[in-house]
């Protein structure tokens, strides 16, 4: 089953506050993902990227290939 | 040496090391070439290991950093970041500024 740009983007959000944006485009292979939300505030580029792979766990082993990250607080957008 | 212990003396050792899928000259993967390319543009030298061509270090490295990814960038023993990391901080300059720090030496 191939994972699609939409069910990356809803396991994203579920795992963030309600006012979090996130963005995902991909072509079932490479993903490109960008999230605005302030739960990145304070947070370094390497803490940001490692909460959102926190949030996918077990699927960026198996199911996602190639996921890029864009993470922004509210203030960065 | 278990894997994880080579792979701290390889990171140890070289003050800038990349793993990268394939080699500088001959990437195997658009992100790890562009990351090398970075480095490659700073014309200093770095050292680079091909994931690819040991299974157990291409596992062991996303342990070692408990971050799921290649490529990964590592200056004097501390992991930078990925190719997304790497291309934010290469645009702001900041990456020039790691690679170029110098080593500070408390006397």
């Amino acid at each position: 089953m191939t994972i699609t740009a939409d069910q990356i983007e809803q396991w994203i959000r579920v795992g963030l506050s309600e006012q979090a944006q996130v963005s995902v485009e991909g072509d079932g292979r490479h993903f490109f993902a960008t999230i605005v939300s302030d739960d990145f505030l304070g947070q370094s580029l390497i803490a940001r990227h490692q909460m959102i792979y926190k949030i996918l766990g077990d699927k960026m082993h198996a199911e996602i290939h190639a996921l890029s990250l864009k993470t922004l607080t509210t203030a960065e957008a | 040496m278990s894997i994880q212990e080579q792979l701290k003396q390889v990171i140890d050792e070289n003050e800038i090391v990349l793993f990268m899928k394939g080699t500088p000259d001959f990437p195997q993967c658009g992100f790890s070439g562009k990351t090398a390319q970075m480095l490659q543009s700073f014309e200093i030298p770095f050292a680079s290991v091909d994931v690819l061509a040991s299974e157990e270090v291409r596992q062991g490295i996303k342990e070692y950093s408990s971050w799921p990814t290649i490529p990964q960038l590592y200056v004097r023993g501390e992991f930078v970041g990925g190719c997304d990391i790497m291309s934010e901080l290469y645009e702001s300059g900041e990456l020039a500024a790691i690679i170029k720090a110098e080593k500070t030496e408390s006397s």
